[in-house]
C-alpha cells in the first residue's frame, strides 16, 4: 500500500470534500477534517513502524506524472522527512481540533487547513523537485488566505506581506531547481534522489554558487534568517491563532528542511565555501531574535522573534555539518540537534501560540504589562504555560535541551567560538521567558483578571498531547534520535 | 518571370490539390460566409443561431487541424505561402477553441440586440486572419492576414455603435493599427529587395549577402507590424484604452487570439527570415520582452479598473511569451515554451474575462470596488477568479506556472539566464496586483451591491470549462507538453 501517498492525499482529499459541502451540513467540515488528519497520522505512523532507521532514503513511492518532464509523483522518507511528517500531522490535529474562524469548524477553514496539510506532508516526502516546489508554493496561498481570512486588526497588510516576501523567495528557489534540472546527466531531470546523488552542480564555481544563493535565500526567507525575517512578526502576530501555531510549528522548518536537504545533500562544495557566513548569519539571528524579543511586550510577538532565535541555532548546526573541518561523528550530532531542534521548536512554539490565543480570547489583550497575576485565577493554564517557557529556553528534562545541547556539540568541533557566543542566547532566552513568566502570571492578581475561567476542555486536549510529547522527548530524545539517525543518510 | 498557360495550368492543380491541407482554415471561411447569411436570413430572436454556427465551426477546424495532422502530416502548401506544420495547426486548434469560447461570451452582450449574427460573421473572419497570420511563409500573405485580423479587430471593437467610448477606441484602434501595418508593408518591400521575392525563406537564404544596416532596419520595420498585434512595448499604446472602450467579450478575444497569432507570426518569420540568430535578433527580442513584461506589471500596479489592470497584465504576460521566442535560437526548447504557454494564457485569460464579464452584467461596473464581496454572492465565480489570476502569476500547479517553468527554463537553455532573473523578480510584482482583485472578493462584504444573479447558460458554460482547463493543463500536463513538443515550424532550406 503507498502509505505515504495516502498520507498526502488524504488531507486535499479531505480539503476538496468539504468545500464541496453544502453550507446547511454544520457539523461536517469538522467531522472530515478530523478524520483526514487523523488518517493521515495514522498512515504516517504505519510508516513508522515499516522504517528502517539505517537504511537511508526509502519507501519510495513513484508515479508516472509528466514524463516529458522527467517529472513524476514521487515521495520517499529518510529520518529527518518522518520525524517532521510526523510533527507535523500532530500540530496540524490539534490546529484542526482547536478550529478557526467560527465555530463548529466551516466549510473555507476546514479546506484551507487541509490542504495546508497536504501540501506540508507533499513537501516533505516530495522526491521529485517540481512536487517540492508545488507543495511549497501551496503553502503560501493556504496560510495567506488562513491570515486573511481571519487574522487581527492589519491581517490584509500581514497577510500580503507573508506572501509577498515569501514568494520573493521561492521564485529563486524555482531559478535553482531549473538549473539543477538542466545540468542533469543525459535529458533534464526533476528527479531528487538522482541530483543527490549524482550531484551535477558540483564544486564551488560561479555558477554552484549562485544556484547554491539562489536556494539559499529562498529558504533563509522561510526560515527565517536574520535580515530576511522581517515579514515574520507582522505575520505571526496578525495571524489566528492556529495560523500562528502552524506558521510557526510547521512552516518554518519547510525552510531548514530545504537548507539540509537541496543545499546541504546537493551543493555540499559549494556550501562548505559559504559555511561560515552561513553560520554566522544564524548566530545574528540567535542573538538578534533574542534581544529583540526581549524589548516586546505583546506576549505573541515575543514568541515571534523567539523562533527566530531558534532557527539560529538549526542553522549554525547545518551551516556546521556543510563546513570543512568537521569530523563525521560531529557532523551527525549537528544534523540530529538541528532536526530535533526543528521538532522540538514545533511542539513547543505551537504550545506557546495555543497559549497566548488561550488567554487572547480571555482577556482580549496580549500585553504583558496589562496582564498579572493570571496563576491564582487559572492555575492549569499557569503551570501549563510556565513548563512551555521552561521548555522554550533550553531547561534539561525537556525537549530543547538535548536538540540544542547536540547542536552546540556539534558546532563546537566546527567553530568552537561560534558556538561559545551562540550559548549566550540560551541566556537571553532565559531572562525573556523568566521576566514574562513574572510579569504575566506571578504576583497580585489585578481585579479584572480575578475570575478569569481556567482552560476547558477543547483547549486542554489540544494543548496537553503537544507537552506530552515535549517532556517526553526531553527525558528520553532517542524515541525522535533514533528515528531520526542522520548518520545513515547524509554523506 | 512570365508564367505560360501551361505554367498556370499547373499551379491550378496544385493548388487545388493543396485545398485538403487548408480544410481547417476552409472551415473559418465557411463559417463567415454562412454566417452573413444566416444572419441576414433569420429573425432577431433567432439570430443565436448563427453564433451556435460559428462556434461549432471554430470547433470544427480545430478537430479538421487535428485531422490534418494525423492523416497528411506537415507540408508547405499554396506555391508556399502557407505552412502546414505543427506550429500553424496547434494555433488553428488554439483559435478554434478559444473562439467558440469568446463566442459564449459574446452572446449574452449580444442577445436582442439588432446585428447580432453579423458580430459572429466578423468574429469567423477574424479568426480566419489569426489563423493564416500564424501559417503565413510569405511577405505578402502575413501583410494580408494582418490586415484582415486588424480590420475585424477594429469593427468588433466598436461593434456596439451608440456608445462613446466604443466609438473613441475603434477609432484609436484603427489610426494605430494601419500605421503599424503601413510600417510593417514598408519593411516588408525592402526584405522583398533583399530576396528578389516574396518568400520568407527567400529572405532566410539572401540575408547573409545583403548590408547589416538594412537588415536591421527593415526587420525592425516588420517586427512593428507584428508587436503592435501582439502589444508588445513601446507599440502596446492602444491596448489598454481599446480593452476599456471595446465591449468585454471582444476585449477577451482581443486579448487571446490576435495577440497569439501575432507572436506565432513572430516565432515563425524571425527565424525564417533571418536564420542562425542573423544580427543578433535573440538578444533584441530577450531586450524586447524584459522591457515589455517590466512595463506591462508596473502600469497594472497603478491600475483600479479591473480591465485595464488585465489589459496591462496581458501586455505582461506577452513579455514572459516572447521570452520562448528570445530562446528559440539557443535552446530546442524554445518554440515547445511558447505554444505550451499560449494554450495555458489562452485559457487563463478567458476565464479571467469571463469573470469580469459577469461581474459587470451583474453589477454594472468594473473598478475594484466592484469585486468586493463576490465570494459570498457567488463562490464559483471567486473560485475563478482565484485560479485564473493566480495561475497568471504562476502558482503551481495550475497551467500559468507550468508555463512560467517552460519559458524559464528556454530561456536558462539558451544562456539568457538574466531574462529569467527580470521575469521572476516581475512574477512577484504581478502578484501584488492580482491579489488587489482578489483581496476585496474574498474579504470584504457585498456591501449595496444588487442581489445575485444568474449569468446565464453561455457565460456560465464558458467560465466552468476555461476554469477546468486551466486546472487542468497544469496538472495534467503532459499530453500538451507532447503537443507542444511537436508544434515546430517546418524546416525550411
Amino acid at each position: 500500500m503507498p502509505w505515504l501517498t495516502i498520507a498526502v492525499l488524504l488531507p486535499l482529499l479531505g480539503a476538496a470534500l468539504t468545500a464541496a459541502l453544502p453550507a446547511r451540513l454544520i457539523a461536517a467540515p469538522r467531522i472530515i477534517a478530523l478524520s483526514a488528519a487523523g488518517l493521515s497520522l495514522l498512515a504516517l505512523l504505519i510508516t513508522v513502524a515499516r522504517f528502517d532507521p539505517g537504511a537511508g532514503m526509502q519507501l519510495v513511492e513513484e508515479a508516472r506524472w509528466i514524463p516529458s518532464l522527467d517529472v513524476a509523483w514521487r515521495l520517499g522518507v529518510d529520518g529527518m522527512a518522518l520525524a517532521l511528517c510526523l510533527m507535523s500531522a500532530i500540530l496540524f490535529l490539534a490546529a484542526i481540533a482547536y478550529g478557526v474562524g467560527p465555530r463548529p469548524l466551516g466549510r473555507t477553514a476546514a479546506a484551507l487547513l487541509l490542504s495546508l496539510q497536504g501540501a506540508t506532508l507533499a513537501f516533505f516526502l516530495a522526491e521529485d523537485f517540481f512536487l517540492f516546489y508545488v507543495a511549497f508554493d501551496l503553502t503560501l496561498v493556504a496560510m495567506y488566505f488562513l491570515i486573511a481570512l481571519w487574522g487581527g486588526e492589519r491581517k490584509r497588510y500581514a497577510a500580503l506581506k507573508f506572501f509577498l516576501y515569501t514568494l520573493i523567495g521561492s521564485l529563486p528557489v524555482l531559478l535553482g531547481i531549473i538549473a539543477l534540472s538542466l545540468s542533469a546527466e543525459g535529458e533534464p531531470t526533476f528527479d531528487m534522489i538522482r541530483l543527490a546523488e549524482e550531484r551535477p552542480i558540483a564544486g564551488s564555481g560561479v555558477g554552484a554558487s549562485l544556484v547554491f544563493l539562489a536556494f539559499f535565500v529562498g529558504f533563509a526567507i522561510k526560515t527565517p534568517i536574520v535580515p530576511f525575517h522581517t515579514w515574520l512578526p507582522a505575520a505571526h502576530v496578525e495571524a489566528p491563532t492556529v495560523g500562528s501555531v502552524l506558521l510557526a510549528g510547521v512552516l518554518l522548518k519547510l525552510g531548514t528542511y530545504g537548507l539540509v536537504r537541496v543545499n546541504l545533500q546537493m551543493l555540499p562544495d559549494a556550501f562548505a565555501q559559504f559555511a561560515l557566513p552561513v553560520a554566522l548569519l544564524g548566530l545574528l539571528s540567535v542573538l538578534y531574535g533574542a534581544l529583540v524579543a526581549m524589548a516586546q511586550t505583546d506576549l505573541k510577538r515575543l514568541i515571534a522573534y523567539t523562533s527566530v532565535n531558534h532557527m539560529g541555532y538549526v542553522v549554525i548546526a547545518i551551516a556546521a555539518a556543510a563546513s570543512t573541518g568537521i569530523s563525521p561523528e560531529a557532523r551527525a550530532l549537528a544534523i540530529d540537534g538541528a532536526v530535533l531542534q526543528m521538532l522540538a521548536h514545533g511542539l513547543v512554539t505551537g504550545a506557546l501560540f495555543f497559549c497566548v490565543g488561550f488567554i487572547h480570547t480571555r482577556a482580549h489583550t496580549r500585553e504583558l504589562g496589562a496582564l498579572g497575576g493570571l496563576m491564582k485565577p487559572m492555575p492549569v493554564y499557569g503551570s501549563l504555560i510556565a513548563l512551555a517557557f521552561f521548555a522554550s529556553l533550553g531547561l534539561p528534562g525537556l525537549a530543547q535541551f538535548p536538540a540544542e545541547l547536540q547542536i552546540f556539540l556539534g558546532a563546537f568541533d566546527a567553530w568552537p567560538a561560534v558556538a561559545a557566543v551562540a550559548v549566550i542566547g540560551i541566556v537571553l532566552t532565559a531572562a525573556i521567558f523568566l521576566r514574562a513568566l513574572q510579569r504575566a502570571f506571578l504576583g497580585e492578581t489585578p481585579e479584572r483578571w480575578k475570575r478569569l475561567p481556567d482552560l476547558d476542555r477543547r483547549e486542554l486536549v489540544t494543548l496537553l498531547p503537544l507537552l506530552i510529547l515535549v517532556v517526553a522527548l526531553g527525558v528520553y530524545p532517542r524515541l525522535a534520535l533514533d528515528l531520526i539517525s542522520s548518520g545513515s543518510w547524509l554523506q | 518571370m512570365r508564367m505560360t498557360v501551361a505554367d498556370m495550368k499547373a499551379m491550378e492543380e496544385r493548388m487545388i490539390g493543396d485545398l485538403p491541407w487548408l480544410s481547417p482554415i476552409g472551415a473559418l471561411v465557411l463559417a463567415a460566409v454562412i454566417a452573413i447569411v444566416l444572419a441576414l436570413v433569420l429573425p432577431r430572436r433567432r439570430q443565436g443561431l448563427v453564433g451556435a454556427w460559428v462556434a461549432g465551426a471554430h470547433l470544427a477546424a480545430a478537430g479538421l487541424a487535428a485531422a490534418v495532422w494525423i492523416d497528411r502530416g506537415f507540408a508547405r502548401v499554396l506555391e508556399g505561402t502557407v505552412m502546414v506544420d505543427g506550429l500553424a495547426l496547434t494555433l488553428t486548434g488554439i483559435v478554434g477553441i478559444a473562439g467558440a469560447l469568446c463566442v459564449g461570451l459574446a452572446r449574452p452582450m449580444l442577445a436582442g440586440t439588432d446585428r447580432e449574427g453579423e458580430f459572429y460573421a466578423v468574429l469567423a473572419a477574424s479568426s480566419l486572419g489569426a489563423v493564416v497570420l500564424g501559417s503565413a511563409a510569405d511577405a505578402a500573405l502575413l501583410a494580408i492576414a494582418l490586415g484582415l485580423l486588424s480590420l475585424t479587430s477594429f469593427i468588433m471593437t466598436g461593434y456596439l455603435r451608440h456608445s462613446e467610448r466604443g466609438n473613441e477606441a475603434s477609432l484609436k484602434y484603427y489610426i494605430y493599427g494601419t500605421v503599424s501595418g503601413a510600417v510593417m508593408v514598408y519593411g516588408l518591400t525592402f526584405w522583398f529587395g533583399i530576396a528578389g521575392t516574396t518568400d520568407l525563406a527567400a529572405v532566410g537564404r539572401a540575408v547573409a549577402g545583403a548590408p547589416d544596416a538594412v537588415v536591421i532596419a527593415s526587420t525592425a520595420l516588420v517586427v512593428v507590424g507584428l508587436a503592435y498585434k501582439a502589444s508588445l512595448v513601446p507599440f502596446h499604446f492602444w491596448t489598454p484604452d481599446v480593452y476599456d472602450g471595446a465591449p468585454l467579450p471582444v476585449a477577451a478575444y482581443l486579448s487571446v487570439l490576435p495577440k497569439l497569432a501575432g507572436l506565432i507570426a513572430l516565432a515563425r518569420v524571425l527565424p525564417m527570415a533571418l536564420p542562425d540568430g542573423a544580427v543578433g535578433w535573440p538578444t533584441a527580442i530577450a531586450i524586447l520582452a524584459a522591457v515589455t513584461m517590466t512595463l506591462g506589471n508596473l502600469a497594472a500596479l497603478a491600475q483600479s479598473n479591473v480591465v485595464r489592470l488585465l489589459a496591462y497584465s496581458s501586455i505582461a504576460q506577452a513579455g514572459y511569451l516572447l521570452m520562448g521566442i528570445a530562446a528559440l535560437s539557443g535552446s530546442p526548447q524554445g518554440i515547445p515554451a511558447l505554444v505550451y504557454y499560449a494554450i495555458a494564457y489562452a485559457v487563463t485569460n478567458i476565464a479571467a474575462f469571463a469573470v469580469v464579464i459577469a461581474v459587470q452584467r451583474e453589477r454594472d461596473r468594473v473598478d475594484l470596488q466592484a469585486f468586493a464581496g463576490l465570494g459570498r454572492r457567488h463562490p464559483w465565480w471567486t473560485a475563478t477568479l482565484i485560479l485564473s489570476l493566480l495561475s497568471l502569476v504562476g502558482i503551481p500547479p495550475l497551467s500559468g506556472f507550468v508555463g512560467k517553468l517552460e519559458v524559464f527554463s528556454a530561456a536558462i537553455d539558451a544562456g539568457q539566464a538574466w531574462l529569467a532573473v527580470i521575469a521572476v523578480v516581475n512574477t512577484v510584482i504581478s502578484l501584488f496586483y492580482y491579489l488587489r482583485v482578489i483581496a476585496p472578493a474574498v474579504l470584504d462584504t457585498p456591501g449595496d451591491a444588487p442581489p445575485a444573479t444568474t449569468a446565464g447558460r453561455p457565460l456560465n458554460a464558458v467560465l466552468s470549462l476555461a476554469t477546468a482547463a486551466t486546472v487542468a493543463v497544469g496538472v495534467a500536463a503532459e499530453p500538451l507538453l507532447w503537443l507542444a513538443e511537436r508544434s515546430v515550424p517546418l524546416a525550411t532550406g
